[in-house]
């Protein structure tokens, strides 16, 4: 009996885990099914259409201009936005890759990181603003993104398909979903940091809440959200290539497809596409955050 | 215009169970290490009269800021009442307003200039100014015009368009002011507004405020650590010391008569000449250092004992008739005209025969200019023109070092 026990011993404290064995497995199958079953008629019903017609109204405007319009627009935009050398950085791109003839998939891919940036700007702006007034909720969501930002990309795409079917909508919501925490944070990062002494001028003149917000407290938080936001494009950007494998169309296609059949070269000026427009969109959303008014500082700083 | 009745602040977790401690006449260190708190501002009193400067002087962390911060209440007072008195409105409990009052009282009543200046950096300079008529919803172009017009006042019209960051600290102080002005709320509260200047910046900037005052008419609460500020700005003056204020008088008051130790040291470095007047460092005529020395047709004539070569010879009305040395007959003439007369060419001989008189307001620096154009004593007068006392070497020497005279040792 003492033998027993005794030589059961080294045994437990070197190896415990054949004691208990957890289904979690099964618990993860049941969570998707059931969440499937009970929300799939309704996010196809509900979530589904505005992404689609975002992105349709995207694409059909994106590809409606002709290409030579759109190059003298991609030159002013990153003119405007950074210097003329952003400007002419981004035409030659566009050029090469026109070039190349991957125009059509640029242009996809293009409608396909502008729907999910804008439905990541309209759901992670309020909830950005939301965390920085309320301590409490900022607590709940801190973890949330946490898992948002550290679960591997790749995952986002089952329940995606289980939920949404293929194509270029689950590819959306999946990379809505993963690009969305860097905004989310550093609206409300950029709202926290705005100095307290602004905040008190604009209270000893009379402001409401609602207009030292808007007047003070954003404007001068514009140059962290726009940080926010460049990282929120390029996040969107590297997910909607992995969601090529869903169906979603675009450069991340021309890579998938051309790994797939061993077509190095296609796969290469794909890859190239994503590299350069991924250059063009940092810069120009760089620009804007460092022209941002708010980005001043006074002297007594 | 504000009352001002034993407000307390108390920072920390649990602010009214200080109160009782407070009470008992615990000192603020105490009360510190005992609690935990900290007593930002002990039992303050004072009335803001309507048109007048108020200064505040204080060591730093004597709880200058927040006491300025009750009176609109940035920050929330934990004892006593602040009210405002108005006019039209009679007095109203600022310490009783709800957040929308306190509002409205911020937009139209008050408004508040920083010591580090706070304006908003992603605002042009106009917009800045104008930040105060934006949130009332006032009409953008005649806020616009009025901005401009507060701009052009304190000398930075052509800055309009510019960035706050473009401005060096002194022009930005002055948007600060003018943001202030832009609202036309009759109380300016200024927080050290000029600490933060390099000091020929700072006088210039006293000056230009003291002028705006009498222009334009409002009541000002201003906060300074720089006793010669307070005494240059303020018509009145408190001296708070701990939390506490310790002292309120013009400064005058406070220079000639410190009630602590406190505010003897500071008085022992503030600059007299522009503070003390001719009517505290008067020696009385007649008084016990002068004697009579003969009546003739209704005029009398005094002598001081030792100097019995000067006579002054006074009417049944009080007014000065004539100055004799020796016998002989000297000129007299008033201070302020002779002070015009010199002031392109103030190195000159003092005359000996040539006495003036001064007003008893005259402060100290006038009267040793004075000095330089006449040797003899001064002659004192009322605003009648009736002779109070007379201002010899003495009296001026002792009014700069001692800064106190007759007056202020008896008061
Ligand atoms: N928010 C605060 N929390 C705790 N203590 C404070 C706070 N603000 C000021 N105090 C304390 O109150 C006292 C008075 O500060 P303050 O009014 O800023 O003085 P001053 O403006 O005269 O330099 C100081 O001891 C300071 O540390
Ligand atoms: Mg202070």
């Amino acid at each position: 009996m003492v033998d027993d026990i005794s030589g059961l011993f080294p045994f437990l404290v070197l190896n415990p885990f054949d004691l208990i064995d957890l289904p979690a497995r099964d618990w993860a199958n049941d969570l998707v099914n059931w969440s499937v079953a009970i929300f799939r008629d309704a996010f196809r019903a509900y979530v589904s259409p505005p992404v689609r017609a975002v992105m349709e109204a995207f694409q059909w405007v994106l590809s409606t201009i002709p290409p030579l319009l759109f190059l003298v627009l991609i030159f002013v935009a990153g003119w405007l936005a950074a210097s003329w050398k952003v400007g002419l950085f981004a035409l030659i791109t566009f050029l090469l890759l026109g070039f190349m003839g991957i125009w059509d998939q640029l242009i996809v891919t293009l409608s396909l990181v502008a729907t999910a940036v804008v439905f990541s700007i309209l759901l992670g702006l309020p909830l950005g603003i939301v965390c920085s007034r309320s301590d409490r909720f900022a607590a709940i969501m801190r973890p949330i993104l946490d898992i948002m930002q550290t679960t591997p990309p790749f995952v986002y795409l089952v329940p995606a398909v289980m939920l949404f079917g293929i194509g270029n909508v689950p590819g959306l919501i999946a990379t809505i979903i993963f690009s969305m925490p860097p905004i989310i944070r550093l609206t409300n990062l950029g709202i926290r940091q705005v100095g307290a002494q602004y905040i008190e001028a604009a209270r000893a003149f009379g402001s409401t809440p609602g207009q030292i917000l808007w007047k003070v407290q954003f404007p001068l938080a514009l140059p962290t959200i726009m940080a926010g936001l460049n990282q929120t494009i390029m996040l969107s950007l590297s997910m909607v290539v992995i969601a090529a494998i869903i169906g979603a169309g675009g450069l991340g296609l021309e890579v998938y497809a051309g790994l797939e059949r061993l077509n190095i070269g296609q796969a290469f000026v794909g890859g190239l596409g994503i590299v350069l427009l991924a250059m063009v969109l940092d810069r120009i959303t760089q620009g804007l955050g460092e022209k941002a008014p708010g980005a001043r500082k006074t002297r007594s700083d | 215009m504000i009352r001002v009745e034993g407000i307390t602040k108390v920072f920390g977790p649990d602010p009214q169970s200080v109160l009782p401690l407070l009470e008992q006449g615990k000192s603020k260190s105490e009360i510190q290490a005992e609690t935990g708190h900290v007593v930002g501002v002990h039992n303050a009193s004072f009335t803001l009269k309507t048109n007048q400067i108020f200064a505040i002087m204080g060591l730093s962390g004597s709880g200058k800021s927040t006491m300025i911060r009750c009176v609109n209440r940035l920050i929330e007072p934990t004892a006593g009442k602040i009210y405002l008195d108005d006019p039209d409105q009679g007095a109203r409990d600022v310490t009783g307003m709800n957040a929308e009052q306190l509002r409205n009282m911020r937009r139209r009543d008050m408004s508040m200039v920083f010591q580090h200046f706070a304006l908003f950096p992603h605002r042009t300079v106009l917009s800045n100014v104008i930040y105060g008529l934006e949130i009332q919803g006032k009409d953008r172009g005649e806020s616009e015009r009025t901005g401009q017009t507060t701009l052009e006042m304190v000398g930075l019209g052509e800055w309009s368009a510019s960035y706050p960051e473009e401005l060096s600290g002194g022009m930005q102080q002055r948007v600060g002011l003018a943001r202030a002005l832009a609202t036309e709320a009759r109380i300016l509260l200024m927080d050290e507004p000029f600490s933060a200047l390099d000091p020929l910046i700072r006088v210039q900037m006293q000056q230009e405020l003291k002028k705006l005052q009498s222009d334009l008419g409002r009541t000002i609460l201003f906060i300074t650590h720089d006793l010669d500020e307070a005494m240059h700005i303020g018509d009145q003056i408190a001296i708070m010391e701990g939390g506490e204020i310790v002292q309120i008088g013009t400064p005058e008051e406070i220079l000639v008569n410190p009630r602590t130790e406190y505010v003897a040291r500071f008085v022992e470095q503030a600059d007299p000449t522009g503070v003390i007047t001719a009517h505290t460092i008067a020696m009385h005529l007649p008084g016990p250092r002068f004697h009579t020395v003969r009546e003739d047709s209704g005029v009398t004539y005094h002598a001081r004992k030792g100097y019995e070569d000067i006579e002054y010879g006074i009417d049944r009305s009080d007014k000065l008739h004539e100055v004799l040395i020796n016998g002989n007959k000297v000129a007299v003439e008033p201070l302020a005209k002779i002070l015009e007369q010199h002031a392109s060419s103030p190195f000159i001989r003092p005359r000996d025969d040539l006495v003036l008189t001064c007003q008893r307001d005259a402060v100290l620096r006038e009267l040793l200019r004075g000095r330089v154009c006449s040797a003899l004593p001064m002659i004192v007068t009322n605003a009648d023109g009736g002779v109070e006392g007379i201002i010899d070497e003495a009296e001026l020497i002792s009014g700069i070092l001692e800064k106190r005279g007759e007056v202020g040792a008896e008061a």
